[in-house]
């Protein structure tokens, strides 16, 4: 059975999702030393200004360019923000894309920082997925809100990692992220979601929900290990290595961060602008 | 021994009890084979909804209750209406969603049992104390009267005659018992609990791990963080074709007690009829 890591990586104007695929390669072959694929509608983006992608990335898959409205505001910090468009309608075709027998998927911006996700493969189960995750900042309010997909809907499931194996239970999973993206606007009303926006964590969290027969059972399985996360108002200030230094929020006084650094963590850095930045440092060498 | 399920209805000026009697039952039927039912009621009930009972029983004695509105005082008296050896007591505004009958084999252990856990919607357990202030600062045993189980005997007899007393003094009752948190009126499940500790038997009449348990749709209980004044307000909910009872999204495995009468509409009373195995 073949195994890997695929990556999606699509680019608007501003945020550079192939050089943060590129940086997120690199620490996976560090860590888990996989095959890994990029799917991206910007193959010439990355031939070009990263000639070396082929040391870390082994499959490139090209996806078509679609034009893409949706937009969501992306923060820097707490005093800067842009609103830019929000390419990520394209993980629900996972399953027909990936080279791999047994799949973990990722976003970009997840950092890999040890071999913990090795241990997916060991397993019986065919899809796993975080139903929790682990707030760097122990001052944000009320984590509650990242439970459910809204207030009085679905438990939430977290895309961004996954780990599947194809069997005729994860395709017909897929078809079913795929027909709820299709028909969003439906399934947004009926599990009563505020956000017009489309987000695969919320679709993946209704599949979970209509293939459990809108009941909570044991069934998917979480992936190993913690998920990590800092948000868009945290400020990641430098990578060193497997340590990461941030400016996390502070509670009730906007634009002032406490110093706070973690280390050897698989973790999700949602704060692109300050990513990138330190993604430049780090491959500035390549 | 004859086992049996009570219901007690009784109307008031604004929740038709009978109706809701009359659709528990036809639920009750539908996932459950050759069960007996007994209503108790000094209300007229009407003849297509005498069906599903087996027995329609009058309050024993007078009626404590005729100038209350909630219909308490004549809560205790099921003891001594029920023509069962061994009872499970179901509050009117409950409806069955699953063949409960494994639940006899259970309870037959006991001489007394109490609900003393209730899960959300969403099936997550309850863990707001948000209705239950009193029974927490007086240290009461978290019991739950709407669903509760008794076998006629000395054990259950004691409980009863307790709780007719509790019931018919429940200022006095509260004073001693309940004086923290002291709530105003009357409430079955707060003298049962007194009752419970007065005979210090919690530990004989309720396991907080017990799978005998029944889904709360109060809506403080929700796990919400926006209360709404009424459940029904804010979560659709939908009775399939299939006879399964979705509600907010999550199909109903336990059993409901929805609270709030406009939950139960006449099309899910229409296709409870049209389900109902007693009535095939």
């Amino acid at each position: 059975m073949s195994k890997g890591v695929v990556l999606f990586a699509q680019n608007n104007h501003t945020i550079d999702y192939v050089k943060q695929a590129v940086f997120c390669a690199k620490k996976i072959k560090k860590h888990l030393n996989l095959p890994v694929a990029i799917a991206t509608d910007n193959v010439s983006w990355l031939l070009d200004n990263y000639p070396y992608y082929k040391n870390y990335i082994d499959h490139v898959i090209e996806l078509e360019w679609k034009e893409c409205k949706q937009k969501r505001i992306f923060h820097d910090g707490t005093m800067s923000n842009r609103d830019l468009e929000w390419r990520n309608h394209e993980r629900g075709t996972i399953y027909d894309i990936t080279p791999f027998d047994e799949t973990i998927v990722m976003d970009t911006d997840f950092i890999v920082g040890n071999d913990i996700f090795l241990n997916a493969f060991l397993t019986d189960q065919d899809f796993l997925i975080h139903r929790h995750i682990t707030d760097l900042n122990l001052e944000r309010p009320d984590e509650h809100r990242f439970n459910k997909i809204s207030d009085r809907s679905v438990d939430m499931y977290w895309a961004t990692v996954f780990y599947f194996k194809k069997t005729e239970r994860t395709k017909i999973f897929f078809d079913l992220v795929k027909h709820i993206k299709e028909n969003w606007l439906y399934y947004r009303l009926v599990y009563q979601i505020p956000e017009v926006t489309y987000r695969n964590d919320f679709s993946f969290s209704i599949a979970i929900h209509l293939m459990n027969g809108h009941q909570r059972t044991s069934w998917p399985h979480p992936m190993p290990g913690k998920l990590w996360f800092t948000t868009d108002v945290d400020v990641l200030v430098k990578m060193e290595e497997e340590r990461y230094l941030f400016l996390l929020d502070k509670k009730d006084w906007k634009g002032h961060y406490n110093v706070s650094s973690i280390e050897n963590v698989n973790i999700h850095i949602m704060n692109k602008f300050s990513l990138d930045r330190a993604i430049s440092e780090v491959l500035t060498n390549e | 021994m004859s086992k049996g399920f009570c219901l007690l209805a009784q109307n008031n000026g604004k929740t038709d009890y009978l109706r809701q009697a009359y659709a528990l039952a036809l639920s009750l039927h539908k996932y459950n084979k050759n069960q007996n039912i007994s209503l108790i009621t000094n209300d007229t009930v009407p003849k297509e909804w005498q069906e599903p009972f087996d027995k329609i029983i009058p309050i024993p004695w007078s009626d404590s209750a005729e100038n209350s509105e909630w219909k308490i005082e004549n809560r205790w008296k099921v003891y001594h209406a029920s023509p069962y050896e061994e009872t499970i007591v179901l509050e009117a505004d409950m409806l069955i969603t699953h063949d409960i009958t494994h639940w006899w084999k259970e309870l037959s252990k006991r001489d007394l049992f109490f609900v003393s856990n209730v899960r959300t919607y969403r099936d997550e357990l309850v863990t707001s104390r948000y209705y239950r202030k009193t029974f927490d600062s007086n240290n009461l045993p978290n019991l739950y009267s709407a669903l509760h189980y008794f076998k006629k005997g000395d054990v259950a007899k004691e409980f009863y005659t307790l709780l007719e007393i509790i019931v018919n003094n429940w200022q006095l009752f509260y004073t001693e018992y309940a004086k923290e948190n002291y709530q105003k009126w009357c409430s079955i499940d707060l003298c049962a609990a007194i009752a419970s500790k007065i005979l210090d038997n919690e530990k004989d009449i309720t396991d907080p791990d017990s799978f005998v348990t029944f889904t709360h749709m109060k809506p403080h209980v929700q796990r919400w963080k926006n209360i709404p004044e009424n459940w029904t307000t804010v979560i659709g909910k939908y009775y399939r074709n299939d006879g399964n009872l979705i509600l907010g999204n999550y199909l109903q495995t336990r059993v409901l007690h929805y609270v709030e009468d406009a939950f139960l509409t006449d099309e899910i009373i229409e296709k409870l009829k049209n389900e109902s195995k007693v009535l095939s």
